[in-house]
């Protein structure tokens, strides 16, 4: 059975257009390349400083709802009241006494 | 890092002569690293024929492959202080268009199969975008019909096979290069390059027996 990808002159064509492919490949870019990539950077570096304060900011705001936070929070946590030692102190600390009956 | 690399600019790039070329490179790389701009205007003098004409093989596209290759610079000056040496400073510029242009590849099919759908869904009276067209009226020649074809079954490639038959083919790099710029073995490397040329040869066939 013959393999038509090895059939002679097909060889010869594939080679022929391998090599103008090549040819073709010998392009290159527009005069003055380095100035454009020069003004690409520039262009970047003026966003990059364009965009710093920006993110400095954020934490700025961020520093600043904390310190509010905690201004508006007071000293700090109300001390918890201590477990009873007995089933009377309890009685008393959290109840208002009941006169006896007459 | 954002531009951590601020460039001093000097009339003269003092390279020592007659050194080799990756000695060069490395003299290149150190200044670079310093700040130098003529350094820096050294390197896009000295590569931005290769690197624009890697990007344009994958792309077929003047302005693309231009918007690559400025990409490419860009991200050297970028990232030059990061530059250990391990690799040849061409196999990096090169490592760095191919997997630029085939990001833009990738984005330039995402944007078209998106504007097929909106186009089904009636989101769009526009057109469809038509493929670039690069035909010179020389292009009716037969030869150049059978060359045209061949870079529309290349773009066709899986994008190893692709960058590893244009490296080959059109920057006619070695296979221990290509492997180096691909970061695998020149068995790998062999390997995609046969797949590459039998699936080619495969497409091209009929066009082949009317010739």
């Amino acid at each position: 059975m013959s393999n038509p990808d090895f059939r002679p002159g097909s060889d010869a064509q594939w080679t022929d257009l391998l090599r103008q492919l090549g040819r073709q490949a010998n392009v290159q870019p527009q005069p003055f390349f380095y100035t454009r990539v020069h003004a690409r950077l520039a262009a970047g570096q003026a966003q990059a400083t364009a965009w710093l304060p920006a993110w400095v900011r954020r934490p700025a705001y961020a520093a600043l709802l904390g310190a509010l936070v905690l201004a508006v929070s007071g000293d700090g946590p109300a001390p918890h009241p201590g477990a009873p030692a007995s089933q009377y102190d309890g009685y008393h600390l959290s109840q208002p006494m009941q006169l006896a009956p007459r | 890092m954002a531009y951590s690399l601020l460039l001093h600019a000097t009339s003269e790039l003092p390279l020592p002569a007659g050194t080799s070329a990756s000695a060069a490179d490395a003299a290149l790389v150190a200044q670079l690293q310093q700040g130098n701009e003529a350094a820096f205007r050294t390197l896009v003098a000295r590569f931005q024929d290769r690197v624009y004409s890697t990007a344009f093989s994958l792309l077929r596209s003047p302005e693309e492959a231009e918007d690559v290759a400025q990409e490419v610079f860009v991200e050297v000056y970028q990232t030059i202080g990061q530059f250990r040496g391990e690799a040849a400073l061409s196999t990096w510029l090169y490592r760095l268009a191919t997997s630029r242009a085939l990001q833009h590849q990738r984005r330039q099919s995402t944007r078209k199969r998106f504007a097929f759908f909106t186009s089904l869904l009636g989101f769009t009276n526009n057109l469809l975008p038509e493929p670039p067209d690069h035909a010179h009226p020389q292009a009716l020649l037969e030869g150049a019909q059978q060359l045209q074809q061949l870079q529309q079954q290349i773009s066709r490639l899986p994008p190893q096979q692709q960058v590893a038959f244009t490296l080959r083919h059109e920057q006619e790099l070695s296979y221990e290069e290509i492997a180096a710029v691909l970061g695998t073995t020149v068995a790998a490397v062999e390997s995609l390059l046969f797949r590459a040329r039998q699936t080619l040869r495969r497409h091209l066939q009929p066009s082949f027996r009317h010739v």
